[in-house]
């Protein structure tokens, strides 16, 4: 099954700072420096960091008036503190995120439920290009797929690992690619590092 | 819900709300109710002179669930086309109109979290039917109307003055806008409608303040500005017609008898768009895209003009 | 009079689904000419046209109670398959008013409308439903209004919220697809959900729609036919249920390729709606057996010529590689090259008994 020509896959550009904003929020998912045009800037710019996985959980409990970005155990973890940090802010806000795919768009649909829209959100692509895979017959979440086929860990069907990706879910659609046949599933192939 | 053609109407009352201002309220020439109107939707009014017809934009005041009538209020202009004298001056209880299907231009914004109103004299007429639809949501909003001291209590009159989420504003120097934009929660909508100057500083407030541009919208029926005169000629009906300085493409065409098609007469509809034939278009609309109007073989004839001295539609 | 509804028809298991006559004859046949390519094939939705369906602006049809049964079905085993997101509630009550409104407009044998101030009288005498409720009051009706009103007509809906230059498929009613699916579609933008069809965004095919779209003027909707083809007379063929129904493209032979497969096309309809500025979409399914199809002489040699002249990646994109051939062999014998009218009409108002 051949699926691909989908246009409307994210496209990602390298995030630049916007001057007409008045505050700024980067959210850094992989432990990573901040991005170049960040440091640059002359812009009073507020970052979020994941630490490095051999720090092992260990992110340092902020004391008050430290400087520096605030940093998180796990790309989970800041997640769960943007919608409670944005529901303190006003108009004029830029939120910038670099990270994975998925983590992405978790970003993306946090934003706007707190009233953000396109214009005041960048998002670039850093990292794994491993797949979030949504299976459309079950509707449970493969994480990190990196192959053309996955088993469904929640259904056990064999699914076609799809370029028509759901900004909503964070995720590609799987669709089971013995359908019309069943049993005659094609080797899996490495496509997605 | 299917309308052709226009909507056959009665002036059903006439009211008089201050020395320039009347609002004019409308019934349904017939057995059926109006269609239900968007809030801050607009109709086209046809008024029949004895000497020419003129087809003018006015926003709805009444509410989308009010189909047995349908109000505008209009100021009297002085240096105008005519159309508001002739509404003012000679329009009376009972006479006939036709109304156009109404049209929206200027939707609530869906997703806005709250909602800043900001109108400037007549430019209130919108919002007036903004209000109940709003209340009727549970919305958050403000509206703040800026007019001249002399008519602060004739727009008091017309708002209320009992919700405190109301202002009007009464000023003899220029409206000052930051303290009304500045700390606003996230997801925040402005709306503006007046003269095009407090629009545009609505919009550069917002924007000095980090508002994205689509956060901020406006609604206008400014006249189309006029240009050098050209000849248009209609391909079908075999008809030449002198497009003057002070008139647009549209305006010539109705004023030698034809019914051109024709809608929010703003250049954001497309109903108007005529094919060209031959001759280079002047585009001023907000309809076609950089290659549409690259290749010149469309007009949009509410707002367009043309650049070369003659124009020939397929028409 | 009314309209014969045929009540215990079904749509799955024994496939009990026929047309009578009357159905196959006003039936919407797509093609207009011997070939098929996309275009921005919208036109006016008026009024009247090549077809009897495109009488009313929401048609009913002798399917009408069977359909709704099915929908009932395909809800209770999936509930998701209908969902509108929180901001569209102005556009569930402009929806709720426009169906109920036509329907009691176009067929008052069937339905009864009485509105007094909010308070409004709804009677739908095929399905047994008699409701009082207030207009906008939620809580007066015995679920959400778009919900309520949709699991009363019969196609697919989508609500489209129109915002920041374009259009987001924000809620939907959708259990006669073929083939996309709301859960993973819903809150899209235009040319996210059109992603997966083939060659149409290489023509521009979108980007015009779109801009097209963006202007629709309330009180003049349009109109456009799309089509595909089922085995079975299947109205859920949603890719949730694939694994169920996936596998009957297999069994198609040269003996029951008449019986089995069916041409299933969509009239899709557009609505501007008053209070929410949205646009409702409205995806009206429609199924013939190629049997009956080959009743009228003028579809089954047009329908032979555009199958044969189909692009591959449209026949692989509508689901037909593996029958195709089939029909095409079944069909060639009746074609005999002859000119056919321009236009969907049947040319016939009676039926033949087939070519064989």
């Amino acid at each position: 099954m051949i699926d691909q020509g989908i246009k409307s896959r994210p496209q990602y550009e390298p995030l630049r700072p916007d001057p007409a904003g008045k505050r700024h929020l980067l959210l850094v998912a992989e432990p990573t420096e901040r991005p170049d045009a960040f440091l640059a800037a002359e812009l009073d710019v507020e970052t979020w960091i994941v630490v490095p996985r051999d720090a092992e959980g260990v992110a340092g409990i902020p004391l008050p008036g430290q400087g520096g970005p605030r940093r998180f155990r796990s790309p989970r973890q800041m997640l769960d503190c943007l919608a409670p940090r944005l529901a303190q802010e006003r108009m004029g806000l830029r939120l910038y995120a670099t990270g994975r795919e998925d983590f992405l768009w978790e970003i993306d649909g946090i934003a706007r439920r707190a009233g953000m829209g396109k214009g005041e959100i960048q998002l670039a692509h850093a990292g794994s290009h491993a797949r979030r895979i949504f299976c459309v017959h079950c509707r449970t979440y493969n994480e990190g797929v990196t192959t053309t086929i996955v088993r469904c860990g929640g259904c056990g069907a064999h699914l076609f690992v799809r370029d028509h990706f759901s900004r909503r879910l964070s995720a590609f659609m799987g669709v089971k690619v013995d359908a019309e046949t069943p049993g005659d599933v094609p080797p899996a192939e490495q496509a997605y590092r | 819900m299917i309308i052709t053609g226009s909507l056959p109407a009665r002036v059903a009352g006439i009211d008089s709300i201050s020395p320039t201002l009347k609002r004019f309220r409308f019934e349904p020439d017939g057995p059926a109710e109006f269609p239900t109107a968007a809030p801050g939707a607009h109709v086209l009014v046809t008024l029949r002179g004895p000497e020419r017809v003129w087809k003018n934009a006015y926003s709805l005041v009444t509410p989308p669930e009010e189909r047995g009538h349908y109000a505008i209020i209009v100021r009297r202009v002085e240096p105008s086309r005519g159309g508001s004298h002739f509404l003012h001056d000679v329009l009376r209880s009972g006479d006939r109109v036709e109304l156009s299907a109404p049209a929206s231009l200027f939707p609530i914004a869906s997703l806005a979290r709250k909602h800043i109103l900001i109108g400037g004299g007549i430019g209130i007429t919108p919002f007036l039917s903004y209000l109940p639809v709003l209340k009727a949501r549970g919305a958050v909003f403000e509206l703040h109307q800026f007019c001249a001291i002399s008519e602060a209590e004739t727009f008091r009159g017309l708002l209320g003055t009992d919700d405190p989420r109301v202002h009007v504003h009464g000023t003899g120097g220029r409206p000052v806008f930051e303290p009304i934009l500045a700390d606003q929660p996230l997801g925040t909508h402005v709306y503006t409608c007046g003269p095009e100057g407090l629009m545009r500083a609505v919009a550069e407030t917002a924007k000095g303040l980090g508002w994205p541009a689509n956060a901020v919208h406006q609604e206008s029926f400014a006249g189309a500005a006029g240009g050098r005169p050209f000849i248009v000629h209609l391909a079908r009906s075999g008809q030449t017609i002198l497009v003057e300085e002070s008139q647009t493409l549209l305006e010539a065409l109705e004023g030698a008898g034809i019914e051109a098609p024709c809608l929010c007469r703003g250049g954001a509809c497309g109903v108007c768009l005529l094919p060209v034939l031959d001759g280079e278009p002047e585009h001023r609309d907000h309809v076609l895209s950089e290659q549409e109007r690259a290749e010149g073989k469309i007009i949009a004839t509410c707002l367009s003009r043309a650049k070369s001295d003659r124009l020939t539609l397929d028409y | 009079m009314g309209i014969p509804f045929k009540t215990d028809e079904t749509f799955r298991g024994d496939f009990s689904y026929r047309n009578s006559d009357a159905g196959v004859l006003r039936f919407p046949f797509p093609f207009g000419e011997d070939t098929y390519m996309y275009s921005v094939n919208i036109e006016p939705h008026v009024r009247g046209g090549p077809s009897p369906v495109f009488e009313h602006p929401f048609d009913v049809d002798e399917h009408y109670v069977a359909e709704c049964r099915e929908r009932a079905l395909v809800l209770q085993n999936d509930p998701k398959r209908c969902q509108v997101l929180p901001h569209m509630m102005p556009a569930q009550w402009d929806t709720l008013e426009l169906i109920m409104e036509s329907l009691a407009g176009d067929y008052p044998e069937h339905f009864s409308l009485t509105r007094n101030g909010a308070n409004w009288h709804w009677i739908n005498r095929p399905l047994n439903i008699d409701q009082r409720f207030v207009f906008g009051d939620a809580a007066t009706l015995p679920c959400e209004p778009f919900e309520y009103i949709t699991r009363q007509a019969q196609g697919d809906f989508t609500l489209q919220d129109q915002r920041d230059d374009n259009l987001y498929v924000d809620g939907g009613m959708v259990t006669t697809q073929a083939d996309w699916s709301l859960e993973f579609d819903i809150g899209m933008t235009f040319h996210e959900w059109h992603g997966p069809v083939p060659l149409a965004h290489n023509l521009g095919v979108f980007d015009r729609a779109l801009r097209y779209l963006l202007r629709l003027q309330y009180g003049h909707p349009v109109r456009r036919l799309n089509w595909t083809m089922t085995i079975n007379p299947r109205l859920d063929t949603s890719p949730e249920n694939y694994p169920d129904w996936g596998p009957d493209r297999t069994t198609v032979t040269p003996d029951n390729v008449a019986q089995k497969v069916h041409l299933r096309v969509e009239l899709q309809t557009l609505f501007r709606l008053p209070r929410s500025n949205a646009i409702l979409f409205g995806i009206r399914c429609y199924l013939i057996s190629l049997q009956d199809i080959e009743r009228v002489e003028k579809w089954r040699k047009r329908l032979h010529r555009v199958l044969k002249t189909l692009p591959p990646e449209l026949a692989d994109y509508k689901g037909l590689t593996r029958y195709r051939d089939t029909i095409i062999q079944r069909l060639a014998p009746m074609d005999d090259g002859t000119p056919l009218s321009p236009g969907i009409g049947p040319d016939q108002t009676a039926l033949g008994t087939g070519a064989r």
